[in-house]
């Protein structure tokens, strides 16, 4: 707290939890339901929420956040990370591992390159393995399909919570990306969304070109020809892909960290303006609910979307996410 | 059915003298292979489906149609197709010229009736999403291949039976009846495959029996069906055989189509899909996984309501393949009391399956059959020879039955290396399920055959069920889905999907959760569960009763989900499975058809073939509501079927079956 901004990283969620939680909701469901889900059910794991009794007060107690995360220089991991059990089963040639980073709505442009980077590390060490199959960039506010005449796709789309950044943005995370290529990290690149515009661009602007465009359909099955034709002559495969824009918006953050009945307790209830009980130093003095949390304004930065599938049998062997906000004052 | 070694086939006195000898030589050679490939690893997934013909002839001036018994000379003709040999097809089992090619072209194998065809693809498939697409291709191919080798007014339909097989007139060429290995007063001997294998099975069955089989299906009643119906062409008066005696000792049962031959169920079309597992220990598992299913796919499909010229009061094939095949004596069926046999048996060879055979921890004893019957001493061996209970049950449970066709050369002498015997009793237990072991002298690995589904009269729609299966196949074990529920439910449910309109008015037992349960192990560390002092977690570790984990369900809130309850429904897995794995936009267009004909069956928006045919009988002009197929209204059925094949409703023929396309 002393530089004023802490990294947060504010989970990890799992195969195990995630189907769990993905397969019980609806299809009309949003698509980022599974992943929120199975954050809040890792952090209930861990730090026991859900076990806690409601006293006679009719009050939740929490356990304090500090004995289930784990602070290492400015870097605070919900719930604490621990690698060692978590390789693949097989060597790594049986497997097709594809990574996905969302850079979300928000989120400092500066931060990308070293965000990057620890997003790849954190799943490479998970995963014990040396490198990726593919890795796909998402960048907020940007839709391939924005001028398609499918309008069940755009009531679907949810709100556009972010402008599309300029190209020069873009081709400047791009930079990054392909140095994870050239250091024999990340084998294939790809982006999400990207119209035949951008796509365009990108090809023309780009050292190693994408090999991937990941578009979300949402049921109409109709691809805009250019988009397509594009695709075809560069070779870059379009692959379809079902995740919501912000994966993981500030409020839910917020929620799953708060002192919501279902939160995780690590953060403090924002304060109101003029609320005079908000202590200007640190730890917040609550009314008596809770103890030690954090306090100050909540900004999500990344997503990172694992999935190891065995490629001769089609089996998804491990998928999980690792996700990272950032704390205020 | 592949066609097994020629030689002197036993009648059966002789071949139930040499039954225990068949056994226990088969019990042998399943111990080699046992210990030759229970270590196998890593294969791959492949799958292959097989698609079955029936190959009919117009008339179209008399409008009449004929089933066209010319199957040996088809298989002739595919066989010595020079060009088809080069790209890899031909006729495997008649052997003319060698096989080469790169482009792997459909292969033909003979079956039970001389009216049949089947064929598979020329390689099997793998989980290439690209590879998923070309199966209705390849599909399409094979049905080409086999128009091109049959005459001009010949087409091979996939109908799972003909409608008037059995009315002593509609086969080409003419045979008469009543023939000294099947003895049935409706089909000829000829009907049958000509193969000695064929004929032997289908007289050593009755023989064994001692007595014809028995088919009764429930006739449906129309507002002019007489009440109770008798089937006006059961022939009292025949006398060639002794046989003949079964129906005026009662065979035919009132309110029933009676039909007396293995040819009205072994000739019927089904739509079998096989898969390799990464090795035993995945194969058990998918074999256990699916076998709930088998009940739900035989609905979905379902396809066949007229035996003989009559609208029956079913859906589907599956009771009369099982009667047509029914060995059992009256001792063995309750009818008298046990004397000269071993044990009486719940089941026909052709059934739904008995037996769950994974080492799964969830698999609870309660789920197993009760009334299993098993061989102890064959049980024994296998267990002393190295095999583990649950597996040893499986097969001691299928080797109670005798071998029906024995050659006598291969009593000799014991081939270790072979797997014939073993075959023999394997082959002739025709479960819903059936767990297949690597074959001897070749790299294949243990695999799984899903076998309950119907035959659908498009390409389109036996690929989209061919698709479907693989895809749950590979949902399960991305999730590590759990459907088990007690085995006679599964028995239970298989006889609820014989009824009319099952799919839409009839509810299974299904499993009510079918997620794994939260290991609460999450990134390896201790979990606060396993902290002395912290609360134990509410969810119960030790499993509640059995009844409480299933429940009764409509074949729509099992395929398409069940909000209300959480139950998440078989498409929706599959589509997350799809969305957890890359796919390419085009394929997935693609599999969305496949997924929307199957979520329309489940939901009633798409007719299946059964609701289709019975309503285009109904409205036909000729039908006088009195339950009666004529033969104008059976050549119209099969020309529809012919069009909706070629043209799979794109030209709007047929759209309450396949929807708009």
């Amino acid at each position: 707290m002393a530089t004023g901004e802490e990294e947060l990283d504010v989970g990890q969620a799992k195969k195990e939890d995630e189907f769990g939680s993905l397969l019980r909701l609806s299809p009309k469901s949003k698509s980022n339901a599974e992943f929120i889900t199975s954050l809040r059910a890792n952090f209930a794991d861990h730090s026991g929420v859900q076990d806690v009794h409601v006293n006679g007060d009719g009050e939740v107690k929490k356990p304090s956040y500090k004995a289930w995360t784990k602070k290492t220089g400015d870097m605070l991991e919900i719930p604490a990370i621990d690698f060692t059990n978590s390789a693949l089963q097989e060597e790594r040639e049986q497997y097709d591992i594809t990574v996905k980073l969302f850079y979300l709505p928000g989120a400092s442009i500066e931060k990308r390159a070293t965000e990057t980077r620890e997003a790849i590390q954190l799943v490479l060490k998970e995963l014990h393995i040396p490198s990726i199959d593919l890795l796909i960039v998402s960048f907020p506010g940007i839709y391939f399909d924005e001028q398609e005449d499918c309008p069940d796709k755009l009531s679907t789309r949810g709100p556009v919570e972010a402008d599309p950044e300029p190209l020069e943005s873009l081709l400047e995370a791009w930079k990054t990306i392909e140095q994870l290529h050239d250091e024999g990290i990340v084998l294939k690149l790809g982006i999400a969304e990207f119209g035949k515009e951008r796509l365009e661009a990108l090809l023309d602007k780009a050292r190693v070109p994408p090999a991937v465009d990941q578009i979300n359909l949402r049921d109409c099955c109709s691809v805009p020809k250019d988009l397509m034709a594009l695709a075809k002559s560069k070779k870059v495969e379009l692959l379809v892909h079902n995740d919501c824009s912000n994966v993981l918006p500030r409020g839910t953050v917020r929620e799953l960290l708060g002192q919501g009945p279902d939160g995780a307790g690590v953060l403090a209830e924002p304060s109101k303006a003029g609320d005079k009980r908000k202590s200007l130093h640190g730890e917040e003095q609550t009314n008596g609910r809770s103890h030690d949390c954090l306090v100050g304004d909540v900004q999500p930065q990344w997503v990172v979307k694992y999935t190891a599938v065995v490629r001769n049998r089609g089996v998804i062997e491990n998928k999980g996410y690792f996700a990272a906000a950032e704390l205020t004052d | 059915m592949g066609l097994l070694a020629v030689g002197t086939p036993l009648d059966w006195p002789e071949a139930k003298k040499v039954a225990d000898h068949v056994r226990e030589w088969g019990i042998e050679q399943l111990l080699a292979i046992w210990n030759r490939a229970k270590g196998k690893e890593r294969d791959a997934l492949l799958w292959g489906d097989e698609i079955e013909y029936l190959v009919v002839s117009f008339d179209d001036e008399k409008r009449e149609v004929k089933l066209s018994l010319r199957q040996a000379d088809i298989l002739e003709a595919l066989a010595n197709d020079a060009e088809l040999l080069k790209q890899g097809g031909g006729v495997p089992d008649l052997a003319v010229g060698e096989a080469k090619s790169a482009r792997s072209a459909p292969t033909f194998h003979p079956e039970f009736g001389r009216f049949m065809l089947e064929a598979t693809p020329g390689r099997p498939w793998g989980i290439g999403f690209k590879d998923l697409l070309d199966v209705e291709q390849d599909m399409k191919w094979r049905r080409q291949i086999a128009k091109d080798h049959i005459f001009a007014y010949e087409y091979p339909v996939t109908l799972t039976t003909f409608p008037m097989l059995g009315d002593r007139k509609s086969i080409t060429p003419f045979y008469e009846p009543s023939g000294p290995k099947l003895r049935s007063q409706f089909v000829p001997d000829e009907i049958a495959n000509p193969h000695i294998r064929f004929p032997t099975l289908a007289a050593n069955i009755r023989w064994r029996r001692g007595r014809k089989v028995e088919l009764n299906v429930p006739v449906f009643h129309d507002e002019n069906t007489s009440k109770p119906w008798k089937d006006p062409t059961v022939n009292y008066d025949l006398h060639n055989w002794p046989e003949d005696d079964d129906v005026r000792n009662g065979a035919a049962k009132d309110d029933h189509i009676y039909m007396d031959a293995m040819a009205f169920g072994m000739g019927s079309c089904c739509l079998q899909i096989t898969f390799q597992a990464t090795n035993i220990a995945e194969g058990r598992k998918m074999y256990d996984q699916l076998s709930p299913l088998g009940p739900i796919l035989l609905a979905l499909t379902a396809a066949t309501p007229i035996y003989k010229g009559f609208l029956a009061d079913t859906d589907v094939r599956w009771n009369q393949i099982s009667a047509a095949v029914d060995d059992r004596t009256p001792e063995e069926l309750g009818e008298k009391p046990l004397k000269h046999d071993r044990w009486r048996i719940p089941k026909s060879r052709y059934a739904s399956n008995s037996t769950y055979i994974s080492q799964d921890p969830r698999l609870r004893p309660e789920y197993l059959d009760p009334d299993l019957v098993v061989d102890e001493k064959l049980k024994a061996r296998l267990v002393e020879g190295g095999m583990d209970d649950i597996l040893a049950t499986h097969f001691a449970h299928l080797f109670i039955r005798d071998p029906i066709v024995v050659f006598a050369e291969d009593l000799k002498e014991l081939d270790l290396s072979k797997t014939d015997h073993f075959e023999n009793l394997q082959s002739t237990n025709w479960q819903h399920m059936r767990f297949k072991p690597p074959p001897p002298g070749n790299d294949i690995g243990w695999r799984v055959e899903v076998r309950p589904m119907e035959i659908q009269i498009t390409d389109f729609e036996n690929a989209a069920f061919s698709v479907f299966v693989v895809l749950i196949t590979r949902a399960i074990l991305s999730f590590d889905l759990n459907f088990y529920i007690p085995i006679p439910r599964t028995t239970e449910n298989m006889e609820t999907a014989h009824k009319r309109d099952a799919v839409l008015d009839d509810k299974f037992y299904f499993r009510k959760d079918p997620l794994p349960r939260r290991s609460g192990r999450t990134n390896g560390t201790a979990s606060p569960r396993s902290r002395p002092n912290t609360p134990q977690p509410s969810r119960p570790h030790t499993p509640g009763p059995v009844e409480d984990e299933y429940e009764l369900m409509t074949v729509d809130e099992i395929i398409n989900g069940k909000p209300a309850s959480g139950f998440p429904g078989l498409i929706p897995l599959v589509e997350s499975y799809l969305d957890s794995v890359n796919v390419d936009v085009e394929t997935r267009c693609e599999l969305a058809q496949y997924l929307a004909l199957i979520r329309g069956r489940a939901n009633g928006e798409l007719w299946t073939a059964a609701k289709w045919i019975r309503h285009f009988v109904r409205e036909h002009e000729e039908y006088k509501k009195d339950s009666v197929v004529t033969d104008g209204m059976a050549f119209d059925l099969v020309k529809a079927a012919e069009r909706i094949t070629v043209n799979e409703g794109r030209d709007g023929f047929a759209r309450e079956m396949l929807g708009r396309r």
